[in-house]
């Protein structure tokens, strides 16, 4: 075996003995606050800020009719985004998965939702003064759990075969009450009732989870957000509405959506996660990792930092 | 190769160069933040005076 002789370290001087320069610290932070602060008045100023209208309930009933009714058979018939999504609302799917760590499901379902009955059949049942909707109501209570999904589920095949979706427009068929609960339903959302009883809480209506559950089971914010480049595979994490700025910080992050595996699978958020954790963890432990810490060595930076000191002393 | 294409709608200005869809607005503040990063190394450290090394040991 022969053994490779280890080269002599330099000595490195005791950091006393290294130059020193005074800095005011204090100083350069007020510089730079005040510097920031007048970049931050006059650019708001001259470009003011992104300041989008919400998406209400309401708006959505008014610019997109037939999409909260198809919504709402999609809710009625258990087919939507919600009523599939698993925990922490269900546990009718099995969620985010890290390789074979089912991440969602450990999580448990911490705040139950019941797509049909909170955001659809509830809300229509305190339209008490509509002939139309209490009908219909009773009769799919009297109704079997089978025979209503039939019904929903027929409706909601018959709407998206329709012409642009449109509830007049639906072939004839067996649907049940469905169709008249749907209507009924875009009405409540017309008159701003439905956010009302989606958001209602015990003191404040600061809870938004419902309502938005039931808006993102619709295309019609889908359509928006993606008008706007804010789709997971349009780098959406990192843009802003119109021309504004975003956090092109998040670049890394929404990268991987954009390119396989990631952007075919279904687990992507969690595989995203999980590599990020990783390369976190690796910039961690650069100092430890062979290769990566001799990037300075290659890439001197910090000579060019320290020009002067390297000029002086020969080094 | 394909050059990169500038999209224009009512959702902003956005370059498109394969995979990479990045918005104007953000491409001015990435290309800022390198300006200022390759300022700070060039540009001379303020109050370049400096003092003497000091003495090795406490």
């Amino acid at each position: 075996m022969m053994l490779r002789a280890k080269a002599p370290r330099r000595p490195v001087s005791d950091s006393h003995a290294f130059p020193t320069r005074s800095y005011d610290l204090v100083k350069e932070f007020l510089i730079a606050l005040a510097v920031v602060t007048v970049l931050t008045v006059v650019l708001a100023a001259v470009f003011s800020s992104p300041d989008d209208k919400a998406i209400s309930l309401q708006s959505w009933a008014k610019t997109a009719p037939s999409d909260v009714v198809a919504t709402a058979a999609g809710e009625l018939a258990g087919t939507t985004t919600s009523a599939t999504y698993g925990p922490p609302y269900n546990t009718n799917g099995d969620g985010q998965q890290l390789l074979f760590l089912p991440l969602q499901k450990w999580a448990g379902v911490r705040y139950p939702v019941d797509s049909a009955n909170d955001l659809v059949v509830g809300p229509l049942r305190s339209m008490t003064g509509d002939p139309a909707v209490t009908g219909a109501l009773a009769r799919w209570d009297s109704a079997t759990a089978q025979q209503r999904t039939t019904w929903a589920t027929a409706y909601g095949d018959a709407l998206s075969k329709a012409p642009d979706g449109e509830p007049a427009k639906v072939a004839s068929g067996d649907y049940g009450p469905v169709p008249a609960m749907a209507a009924g339903f875009q009405r409540l959302a017309l008159t701003g009732g439905l956010e009302q009883q989606l958001t209602s809480g015990p003191f404040y209506n600061a809870d938004p989870t419902k309502a938005l559950l039931l808006l993102a089971d619709g295309s019609y914010l889908e359509d928006q957000a993606r008008a706007q480049s804010l789709g997971g595979d349009q780098w959406g994490m990192m843009n802003e509405t119109g021309n504004y700025p975003g956090q092109p910080w998040l670049w890394l992050y929404t990268f991987w959506y954009q390119i396989d595996p990631f952007k075919s699978s279904d687990n992507a958020d969690a595989l995203v996660w999980g590599l990020m954790m990783v390369l976190t963890l690796g910039l961690m432990l650069v100092p430890f990792i062979p290769g990566l810490r001799s990037i300075p060595r290659w890439i001197p930076v910090h000579r060019l930092i320290w020009r002067d000191w390297y000029r002086r002393t020969g080094h | 190769m394909q050059l990169a294409t500038v999209v224009m709608d009512a959702g902003g200005r956005f370059i498109d160069w394969g995979v990479l869809h990045v918005s104007v607005g953000n491409l001015i503040v990435v290309l800022v933040m390198l300006v200022v990063f390759a300022l700070v190394l060039v540009l001379p450290f303020p109050g370049e005076r400096e003092e003497q090394p000091r003495g090795g040991s406490r």
